[in-house]
């Protein structure tokens, strides 16, 4: 595909006049006409065009007069050049375009009142703006549908040949899995090889498809375009933070639709750096848990050994008084909080505030640690940030991308669009380091597959080979002698060669792979599960900073260590402070001014410095009888950790678990009570996404049952612990947010923040880079490494809960395993093995799966049956309290 | 006043000339054939036009007309038409009805329903006898409505012809519309009207 050179940073286009309508324009050379006559502000129709693609010259509606030519010309498909002269209106084209219309209606099924797309079809608006009354020579195609894919209906009936859906496929998202085939006489869309469709289902086809012919099974002949609600929201599944429509009918959710449509088709491609509008499977067909039956609807009490349905001011008394009683009793150490990180801003700003205030302890965390923490205090020790530097339009317009130890395309697919997209437009060089055959890595220009559980030893290799090819950047070392000093007589005893035997990456990937970071003049790091979700991860993060440090990467205009978060608003529930180290504003918890500031803001005093306690240790405190009472919100620790922590035994010993929830958990099972909480589309509130960018949650309907919003519960139970809080909706609290940390509401656009690296390299830098690149993952002597993480269709647990999505993503409850392993064990497809790691065995059937590698074998972290988790150790970091569960080695034999 | 009008007065005062000015009209009427018709035991002939109760129609082989498009949820005034509709599993491709609501208490019986109605599906009846003690049952479902329909089948296709939307049932399949037909194999031959 041709580049325009409108969109590409680096080629600064000639600019030439032209005349539309007797007006000069001024536009950038080589751009499309039609291009050029939209950004005028004239719409002239065409139904095959989108910005987000080159021109494809198909539906012949885009016609206007060129001075000196007979005949109307396409200008989609018409370069601009200088000193053209058009006409884009008049009787003779309008005629002209009425006749295209005629064309494509002559060959349409006049199906429009069963027709998904009726009022929101294109060439609905085209028949009626010129008046199509009469269609001679109408011919039908009678072509049965092809409804053998999971999500997606294609009735070729419909289709005018526009190929939005083929272009967007192939050109913006880079799967291509849609191609043309003639078929009975006509040219269909179908799956490539006419194939039932299997790819990543991100349903942008349907988003950019004018009219019916391809439809979404979920919410198939459900409604008519006008009858539904339509509200903004955010998507709750990761922490891309994607703007999506959720449009709902009463109690019902319907279907999500995306920015990203045929009805804005026009736009300047470089706006697109920003990020497409389009959604993936999750954000699109995951919408069925909001209004799922398995939602709570009641509170629930246990009596007994069952839980009951109780009304809410009968749950609610019993638990202030339980909760006020421990606190007398046994004091507010003996409380603690989880919550998660899919709840809004204003909810973890408030459910710190409940614990620290009404509770009057320091025991809270959020799920955040699982993995975000990791970057976050390095980032905050290293660079006094805590978040990633750069935005997507940062990542879309690099030169250079490392992407380590992250499955992009599965666990953030926007994030890897934008990728995809400096790959395609920019034409940058993309290295990716990881331990599976990522799509990502069929993408980039130097994939590398490395050892599992060496991402760690990869960046030793990075930042050595920098070293010893002197590719370090004279300015940012000159500044700190002392610290490059230091880094590179740690680096000293490394060899590149031993540094290659061990992750499986060749010394050539590893001067290549620093050469390019280095050279580039935007390079940027993108490292997650891989690092932040492994032992170690912190000093990995803070490895990747030395090696962006040292190439001078740290503080430049498009450069920085990024990371990619699992839940919507983990950067979030570090910002709102949810962890026992902050404060609100990711201020350190023994920051004297942010107390003074916040005790005033409160009319309280705040847990003593020094108090408090992380995930792993309220866990443990939970089981050693410390804590008596835990208040989880939306958390599942149960399911999520393996048993070898013990998480049942733990719960067991509490007095009282409080357990806030729109599904019942097996945490939730349990609990003393159960409280529904409704899910972000019941609610207002805010994500922060991993950009920094703080978004808007609007309640799309009422709340189901009697769930109500967290952020009401956690008021009425402060109100019932004696506080006085007079929050009467989401925006109260936000007020308050905003004047506590002024400028954190940035309307989507974040504050640039630049990292200040002095302070860290000046004081103590030297003792902790010698230890860094000294440690070495312990070899384990079985032959096999299991590993567990994400998948494309699902999102935490939250996502089991949309029967859509389990459809198209079912628990196989198999081992995935490369073939060629498979082959040498003599297993075929389905065969049973049992699976021991140092935790224990378990018998289980395996799966072909090409995307793992040899030496590995991968179970999706979603599902517990069978417990592939509990097979797991668990390392937990000295520094950050992470605990990293999600690979182990494991030996497999064939039952 | 003038005297003669003052002796007037008294006279038509004295001889009750008003009450007999009125019973004139009375006894003009004594050789009318009455008006009054005796409902509910005499009915009055409608005109095939009217404007009654609403009705669902099958089509002659007793299949449901009605497609489940929601246009005639789009074109009522009142807003008192509520479809809920879903693909037939038995023939895919074939968007049905799973539930029809009329609330005929907020119904202006204007007929833009009947007009909208790609399939002929909805029709008026000479039925405007649902008077009842529970307002509830005014809520006519879909069954409500077919049995509407069955009954007064006669009648719905008189309102059809005589508001010009259908001549005659064979036009009926093919009236407005191309709707998509089930396809099982894609060797099964066109319907009629599409080949």
């Amino acid at each position: 595909m041709g580049l325009k050179p409108a969109t590409n940073p680096d080629v600064e286009a000639a600019t030439i006049e032209l005349a539309i309508d007797g007006k000069t324009v001024t536009a950038k050379d080589g751009v499309s006409l039609y291009d050029v006559i939209s950004s005028t502000g004239k719409i002239i129709p065409a139904m095959c065009y989108h910005y987000t693609f080159d021109p494809f010259g198909s539906c012949g509606m885009c016609l206007v007069m060129q001075e000196g030519k007979k005949a109307p010309v396409r200008s989609c498909t018409a370069k601009a050049t200088a000193g053209m002269i058009i006409r884009t209106e008049g009787d003779d084209l309008f005629q002209a375009r009425k006749k295209a219309v005629e064309k494509h209606l002559s060959v349409h099924p006049l199906d429009c009142p069963v027709c998904d797309a009726d009022g929101h079809c294109e060439l609905q608006d085209m028949a009626f703006q010129h008046g199509v009354t009469n269609l001679a020579n109408a011919k039908q195609k009678f072509i049965p549908e092809d409804t053998r894919s999971p999500v997606l209906d294609f009735n070729m009936n419909r289709c005018i040949a526009c190929a939005e859906c083929i272009n967007v496929c192939k050109d913006v998202l880079m799967i291509d899995a849609l191609q043309f085939m003639k078929k009975g006489g006509f040219n269909q869309v179908v799956a490539k090889g006419d194939l039932p469709l299997a790819c990543e289902f991100c349903g942008d086809c349907l988003a950019v498809c004018p009219v019916g012919a391809i439809t979404n099974k979920f919410s198939k002949y459900l409604y008519k375009p006008w009858q539904m609600k339509k509200t903004t929201t955010t998507c709750n599944y990761c922490g891309d933070g994607c703007q999506m429509y959720l449009e709902t009918k009463d109690t019902e959710v319907i279907r999500v639709t995306s920015p990203l449509s045929w009805k804005n088709k026009w736009g300047d491609r470089a706006d697109t750096a920003k990020g497409h509008g389009g959604l993936c499977v999750r954000g699109r067909f995951g919408f069925e848990y909001i209004d799922s039956a398995a939602r709570l609807k009641r509170p629930l009490l246990r009596k007994g050994n069952q839980l009951v349905e109780v009304p809410w001011l009968e749950a609610m008394h019993t638990i202030v008084d339980r909760f006020a009683d421990i606190r007398k009793k046994h004091g507010p150490e003996a409380i603690a909080g989880l919550i998660t990180a899919r709840c809004t801003n204003e909810e973890l700003y408030l459910f710190q505030k409940l614990m620290r205030v009404a509770f009057r302890t320091n025991n809270l965390d959020s799920s955040a640690r699982y993995g975000h923490m990791n970057f976050v205090r390095a980032s905050k020790h290293a660079l006094g940030i805590g978040r990633t530097p750069n935005d997507w339009e940062d990542l879309t317009k690099a030169k250079a991308v490392v992407v380590i130890g992250s499955n992009l395309t599965e666990t953030n697919p926007l994030t890897s669009v934008r990728i995809k997209e400096a790959i395609r437009v920019y034409k940058a060089q993309v290295v990716v380091f990881d331990s599976a055959i990522t799509n990502l890595g069929k993408l980039a220009s130097h994939p590398v597959l490395i050892k599992a559980g060496t991402e760690g030893l990869v960046i030793d290799g990075l930042v050595k080979a920098t070293v010893e090819l002197d590719l370090v950047d004279e300015e940012s070392v000159k500044k700190h002698p002392q610290a490059y000093a230091a880094l590179k007589s740690a680096v000293a005893p490394l060899s590149l060669e031993q540094l290659a035997a061990k992750t499986g990456v060749s010394v050539a990937q590893f001067k290549d792979a620093a050469t390019i970071f280095a050279e580039s003049p935007r390079s940027i790091v993108l490292c997650a599960e891989g690092i932040v979700r492994q032992p170690d991860g912190y000093h990995n993060v803070l490895k990747l900073i030395d090696l962006a440090w040292i190439t001078g990467k740290l503080g430049r205009p498009g450069c920085g260590v990024n990371t990619v978060t699992e839940e919507p608003n983990e950067q979030g529930a570090a910002d709102m402070g949810v962890a026992p180290e902050f404060l609100p504003g990711l201020a350190s918890f023994d920051d004297q001014a942010m107390r003074d500031k916040l005790a005033k803001a409160w009319d309280a005093t705040l847990p003593a410095i020094g108090t408090g306690a992380h995930f792993m240790e309220i866990l443990s405190r939970c089981r050693s009888g410390q804590i008596r009472a835990l208040y989880v919100v939306g958390e599942n620790p149960l399911a999520t950790l393996p048993a070898s922590v013990e998480v049942r035994a733990a719960l067991d010993r509490l007095e009282l678990l409080v357990v806030q929830d729109p599904f019942l958990t097996e945490t939730g099972n349990m609990a003393h009570a159960v409280l529904p909480a409704t899910t972000s589309a019941e609610k207002d509130g805010t994500f922060t996404n991993l950009e920094g960018r703080v978004l808007r949650v609007r309640q799309a309907m009422d709340a189901i049952g009697e769930s109500v919003p967290d952020w009401q519960i956690m008021t009425s139970l402060a109100n019932g612990l004696g506080c006085q809080w007079e929050y009467d909706s989401a925006n109260d609290v936000q007020a308050e947010i905003m004047k506590l940390l002024p400028g954190y509401y940035n309307l989507g656009q974040p504050k640039k923040i630049t990292p200040t690296v002095d302070q860290y390299l000046s004081n103590g830098y030297a003792a902790g880079a010698a230890a860094r690149y000294k440690r070495a993952p312990s070899d384990g002597k079985r032959p096999f490494t299991l590993q567990m993480g994400q998948l494309l269709y699902h999102s935490g647990k939250l996502s089991t809960a949309a029967p859509g999505l389990i459809k198209i993503g079912p628990n196989t409850g198999r081992l995935r395993m490369n073939p060629a392993d498979m082959e040498r064990l003599g297993l075929q497809d389905g065969a049973s093995v049992k699976l021991t790691s140092d935790r224990g065995a378990l018998q289980m059937g395996v799966q072909l799966d090409q995307s793992v590698a040899p030496h590995t074998c991968f179970f999706p972290e979603h599902f517990n049956e069978p417990p592939v988790k509990d097979l797991m150790s668990v390392h937990v970091d000295p520094v950050t309290g992470v605990p990293s569960f999600k690979r182990t080695g494991v030996t497999i034999e064939k039952v | 006043m003038t005297v003669r009008n003052a002796t007037k007065k008294f006279l038509q005062a004295a001889l009750f000339y008003e009450i007999w000015d009125a019973m004139k009209v009375t006894f003009k009427h004594m050789f009318h054939k009455p008006i009054t018709f005796q409902y509910p035991r005499e009915q009055r002939a409608i005109p095939d036009t009217h404007r009654g109760a609403l009705g669902l129609l099958r089509y002659d082989d007793g299949q449901e007309r009605c497609v489940g498009c929601d246009l005639c949820e789009a074109a009522c005034p009142s807003r008192c038409i509520k479809v809920i509709s879903a693909e037939d599993v038995e023939r895919p491709l074939q968007r049905y009805a799973s539930e029809f609501y009329i609330d005929i208490t907020k119904c202006v019986f204007c007929g833009y329903c009947v007009e909208a109605c790609p399939v002929n599906a909805l029709a008026m009846t000479k039925m405007y006898e649902f008077s009842t003690h529970d307002k509830r049952t005014l809520l006519f479902d879909k069954k409500r409505l077919y049995d509407i329909g069955e009954r007064h089948l006669d009648d719905a296709k008189k309102y059809l012809y005589a508001h010009n939307q259908e001549k005659n049932i064979e036009e009926s399949r093919e009236y407005r519309y191309y709707f998509p037909q089930s396809v099982i194999k894609s060797t099964q031959p066109a319907p009629k009207h599409l080949s």
